[in-house]
């Protein structure tokens, strides 16, 4: 992303007397994990293909097969969208980064933003600089950390996948 | 001068939820305070991957014991955004009633906590024991007291009779006229006064810079509410958010509780101008798998909340994710400590009214 610009379009906002709504970041991951619980997908979580069944040269059976072949802690995209609102009106700024790119604080515009921006870096993972208030990663007390990452929620999906949960 | 740390919370007297600040102080002044949350996390947003949209409904309703209608409709309706489900009219404004009564119930558990905060129990006997009226109501009219589950992408799952939308009206009304003298205490007692009045000042600059949101920011004189936009039928009503222009501890005490009788009016308003469809469709059945995204705003007893939600044709959301108001409104609350006498901080937190399971989800 281009920080000087963004953060141009940012001053702008904050000298049209907008406020932050708040900052969203969603992990993108690849079409195929993208895909789980799709109709047509062999019962919930691909409860008929357990994972790393799926025979070698074939198209991997069912969601779950899909969901083990994918590399862990691979590289991937997070999308992140600024939403500000004024009176009735909400808009936002949304930018795809790769992980391990580095994002602009905006808390020099909004002070509020601190709080979002150290919620993403313990959650997500990405990298903000120049927070307002650096918690210093003492916001939340997680048992997975960075739960949010690429690794994690493909971790998630895959043991999902195992061990589908049975609906109610 | 040396400087002190304390740590306030996870467990203190005024604290019905677990919050820490870490206050550093000179003196009896507090000159920093840093917050951490996480001791109630409970990864409720992470369970979009395991529970299907359809059910994903009673997740989002235990975000917050207090809030708990608002979120079920919040997510009701954006999924009905995303879905372009058109909801039967009654349910709408059956929505809108039950989230007023939401808003009396939230006000009122709020005052009688303020005030066992600040030390008179008795205000909280009475407060707790008036909020106990709307919760009976609410049973009547759901079936639950807290968790309702009356909500569903496409309508609401039950009606109230026409006549008993009339008795509601009459009961609220009687509860409004009975609220009247504790108003009053709260508005007008010395002891009170003398303990909130000046206390925690947030200027409208101020409340404008940390992005305040809800009776917070209507405290400090910003007209601020989502219900302004005119969505989810408000503009059928007669509608003027309460401000304060003090911004103190007592003028956010007092929005709320002028609020409480707005509600009760907002709630006579809809009563007279919904149609009298008794046994009109309350409800759409919703069929097919969610593609898209939304934002979706609405106005929490705590103020602002916004919604983000994203589909991908599948039976399981992408995102979702919930921004709170006690989430906006915490950096004012670090802004208001710092600078105050330590001895204030516990009313200061209050005021905010801060709903911990809210902000952590």
């Amino acid at each position: 992303m281009d920080g000087t610009a963004f953060l141009a379009r940012v001053e702008q906002y904050h000298r049209d007397g907008w406020r932050l709504a708040l900052i969203n970041v969603t992990t993108v991951l690849p079409a195929a994990s993208a895909a789980h619980g799709a109709p047509g997908a062999h019962g919930a979580h691909g409860a008929e293909a357990p994972a790393g069944e799926a025979p070698a040269g074939e198209a991997p059976a069912g969601e779950a097969a899909a969901v083990a072949a994918l590399p862990m802690g691979g590289p991937g995209v997070f999308e992140i969208a600024w939403g500000f609102a004024r009176d009735r009106e909400f808009e936002t700024i949304r930018e795809q980064i790769e992980a391990g790119t580095t994002v602009p604080s905006i808390s020099e515009f909004f002070g509020a933003a601190f709080l979002y921006e150290n919620e993403i870096r313990e959650l997500f993972g990405i990298n903000v600089t120049g927070i307002g208030v650096d918690l210093k990663g003492q916001l939340y007390k997680t048992s997975t950390r960075v739960p949010f990452s690429h690794a994690a929620v493909k971790a998630r999906l895959a043991a999902l996948a195992a061990a589908p949960v049975k609906p109610s | 001068m040396k400087r002190t740390t304390i740590p306030f919370g996870p467990q203190h007297p005024v604290l019905p939820e677990p919050l820490v600040l870490d206050l550093i102080l000179e003196d009896e002044k507090v000159i920093d305070a840093i917050p951490t949350i996480g001791y109630i996390h409970r990864g409720l947003e992470a369970l979009v991957e395991s529970v299907e949209y359809t059910e994903f409904g009673y997740v989002v309703e235990r975000i917050c014991g207090i809030c708990s209608f608002m979120h079920g409709m919040g997510y009701a309706v954006a999924m009905e955004e995303i879905m372009a489900v058109e909801v039967p009219e009654r349910a709408r404004w059956l929505r809108l009633i039950w989230a007023e009564m939401s808003r009396i119930h939230s006000h009122l558990l709020w005052l009688g906590l303020g005030a066992d905060a600040f030390g008179f129990e008795n205000l909280f006997m009475h407060c707790w024991r008036t909020r106990e009226e709307v919760l009976d109501i609410f049973e009547k009219t759901t079936g639950g007291r807290i968790i309702f589950s009356v909500n569903r992408i496409g309508g609401v799952r039950r009606d109230i009779s026409d006549t008993e939308l009339a008795a509601i009206v009459t009961k609220l009304q009687q509860l409004g006229a009975s609220f009247t003298e504790t108003a009053r205490i709260f508005e007008t007692d010395p002891s009170i006064r003398h303990r909130l009045s000046g206390v925690g000042i947030l200027s409208r600059e101020d409340a404008h810079a940390v992005d305040a949101v809800g009776p917070m920011a209507r405290a400090s004189g910003i007209r601020m509410d989502t219900r302004l936009t005119g969505t989810h039928l408000y503009d059928r009503l007669d509608f003027e958010p309460v401000l304060e222009t003090a911004g103190d501890c007592l003028a956010r005490v007092v929005v709320r509780v002028r609020e409480i009788s707005q509600s009760i009016d907002l709630i006579r308003q809809a009563v007279d101008r919904m149609p009298k469809a008794e046994g009109a469709p309350i409800e759409v059945k919703v069929r097919g798998l969610p593609t898209g995204e939304v934002f979706e705003r609405l106005e929490q007893p705590r103020g602002e909340v916004v919604y983000y939600i994203k589909a991908n044709g599948t039976k399981y959301l992408e995102r979702f994710r919930a921004r709170t108001p006690t989430f906006a409104n915490i950096p004012a609350m670090i802004k208001l400590v710092k600078g105050c006498d330590l001895a204030d901080v516990p009313n200061i937190i209050m005021t905010i009214d801060p709903c911990i399971s809210c902000t952590e989800r």
